[in-house]
């Protein structure tokens, strides 16, 4: 959907659609660790749904049991109305996945991947899509390389060219962009946009917050084998209290009485201490509250290593929903592509 | 079964990307059949035209172990994730094994057949049906090794137990076999255990349909009996292994 329209309007868009994807209890257990805790989750038709969670939460599960690779414990889904447990065959051959880690064998080149990859897809012109795509992914020249002797950027590029050349009903993506230079990540999440323009519904799982926030429709928070949260990045950003944010890193763990006389400022919606010494602050009006904050720091002899005032992001939607910061790596400049 | 042509297609392929292994075999083949086949045979000398004997168990046992080799391409295929891949794509569990057990019989007769042109060269066999014959029990034979070596592989979730085991079958197969030597001659208790070993069936029906001395050769009818139970049976194993282990996510 384009990125102008109003919200109110993506909203009753939305009401309309179909979901392709249906998960209802979903749940994975190895051993006696739960992985995937009863989830429910629905993406619609046409959509980039981001799923949001720090390594360990659940999305790389729920992502292989979607493409039948693993079965659930308990609960089931169903991908454009075919049950992954009742027919796994049709909902193959619906869905494709570029895996986080690139799965190619050692012995093959990109040309034989996804030519290969293509014929078993049943696309049209394997060969003569395979040429465009290596070329659009700049592998072009290193199309006869074996596997094991292209760099780690370059397997990504081949993974992710997988299921572009594919052109799935449903596309999985996990880390589409994880090893990938900024250049690289760019061309990639246009890819990803073209897909879903064409009428691809996509599930980007990530844990890069910059990338959810930019490609993604709606915005998934999977947190310990559970959703905890599903909107858009704008209603997720908004649903935090007060509306501005004010990080504070001190050079020693904030104390209990700091706490305190902060939270009494008027204005201050919330606070959260992120770690001993970084302090959270939810308020309104951060530009004309900033000097009273900084003023009862100071008066509380507080050694400020630095103080950022900004607008709530999906770390701050994470932080506020789970408790926990997600760390948000090899993020690139804020420009938007 | 509309994609297994492909399944074949990929696992060709692969072969013919690990030259080193499949040439160290081949000299292997020839160094026993040109060098130790001749010294051996004449020493032999209660049974008639021994080398020749020789020469086919040979050919059928280097058969058998690069049919043997896909369960180990398994192995590779989890380290590097690759399996994952494979249970992902559009096409069912029975394409995959049974087109991977196909791959590992008619891999096993391309790489073997410079040398089975040869011997039957040498040997002065020229009836296409009788060539034929030859062909597709070797092809029947190598297809349930292949089933064998998948359900192996699947089955046996542990590489250091693959490895044992492989090394074991590989062993006694071919000692408890008629490859080598013929029933006739084995002590009693060994030629008993030949005679559920699939490989004394694979060697003496191929060694029947080039015109061998059937005195020493196995029944052919429950040869090719006994080679049918056998590849139907581990190719039956490997899919359900494939669809109750490897879909289950169990091989994580």
């Amino acid at each position: 959907m384009p990125e102008y329209a109003p919200e109110s309007f993506l909203r009753i868009g939305r009401m309309f659609q179909v979901a392709i994807v249906k998960i209802v209890g979903l749940t994975k257990r190895y051993g006696q660790n739960l992985a995937v805790d009863h989830l429910n989750l629905e993406a619609q038709e046409k959509e980039i749904l981001g799923i949001l969670g720090p390594n360990g939460a659940g999305k790389s599960s729920t992502l292989l049991m979607l493409s039948t690779i693993i079965k659930p414990t308990e609960g089931t889904a169903e991908v454009g109305g075919y049950d992954i447990r009742a027919n796994p065959y049709k909902v193959r051959e619906m869905i494709g996945i570029a895996f986080q880690e690139p799965k190619l064998f050692w012995f093959n080149t990109p040309w034989q991947i996804l030519n290969w990859h293509g014929k078993v897809c049943g696309i049209r012109n394997p060969r003569q899509a395979t040429e465009r795509m290596l070329k659009e992914l700049n592998l072009w020249e290193a199309r006869n390389k074996y596997a094991h002797e292209l760099s780690g950027g370059m397997k990504k590029r081949v993974e992710v060219g997988k299921i572009m050349i594919q052109r799935p009903k449903v596309a999985i993506v996990d880390e589409p962009t994880a090893q990938i230079d900024v250049a690289g990540k760019y061309q990639i999440w246009d890819m990803i946009r073209s897909l879903r323009d064409e009428g691809s519904t996509i599930l980007l799982a990530t844990n890069e917050l910059g990338e959810a926030d930019r490609l993604s429709d709606r915005v998934a928070i999977v947190y310990r084998g559970r959703l905890r949260v599903l909107d858009t990045p704008r209603n997720l950003k908004d649903s935090i209290p007060g509306g501005d944010v004010i990080d504070v890193r001190t050079e020693n763990p904030i104390r209990d009485e700091t706490l305190h006389q902060v939270k009494q400022i008027s204005g201050v919606v919330e606070l959260s201490l992120v770690k001993p010494s970084h302090l959270r602050i939810y308020l309104n009006r951060a530009e004309k509250m900033l000097p009273r904050i900084m003023s009862c720091l100071n008066d509380l002899a507080v050694d400020i290593a630095s103080i950022n005032m900004k607008e709530p992001t999906l770390d701050d939607v994470f932080f506020h929903y789970t408790g926990e910061v997600l760390e948000e790596a090899d993020e690139p400049d804020s420009a938007t592509p | 079964m509309k994609k297994i042509h492909l399944v074949i297609e990929r696992d060709l392929r692969s072969m013919m990307q690990q030259k080193s292994i499949l040439v160290m075999r081949w000299f292997f083949a020839i160094v026993q059949i040109g060098i130790f086949g001749l010294a051996i045979s004449r020493i032999v000398t209660v049974m008639q035209n021994y080398y020749t004997y020789y020469a086919m168990g040979v050919i059928v046992m280097t058969m058998y172990s690069v049919a043997i080799f896909t369960g180990y391409e398994i192995y590779d295929e989890n380290d590097d994730g690759y399996t994952e891949y494979l249970l992902s794509i559009p096409l069912t569990r029975k394409e995959l094994v049974i087109g991977r057990s196909l791959a590992g019989g008619i891999r096993s007769l391309l790489f073997m057949a410079p040398i089975i042109a040869g011997f039957m060269y040498l040997i002065g066999i020229a009836d296409p049906l009788r060539v034929g014959m030859a062909l597709v029990a070797l092809f029947g034979f190598t297809f349930g090794v292949s089933g064998l070596s998948i359900t192996l592989a699947v089955g046996l979730r542990s590489g250091d137990k693959f490895d044992i085991i492989m090394g074991a079958l590989d062993a006694f197969i071919v000692r408890l076999s008629s490859a080598l030597y013929p029933q006739t001659f084995m002590p009693k208790p060994i030629a008993i255990l030949s005679q559920f070993n699939p490989l004394t069936y694979a060697s003496d029906l191929f060694r029947w349909s080039l015109n061998f001395n059937t005195q020493y050769l196995a029944n052919p009818t429950t040869a090719v009996i006994v080679l049918v139970l056998f590849l139907t049976t581990f190719n039956v194993c490997g899919v359900l292994i494939y669809e109750r282990s490897l879909e289950g996510g169990t091989w994580r």
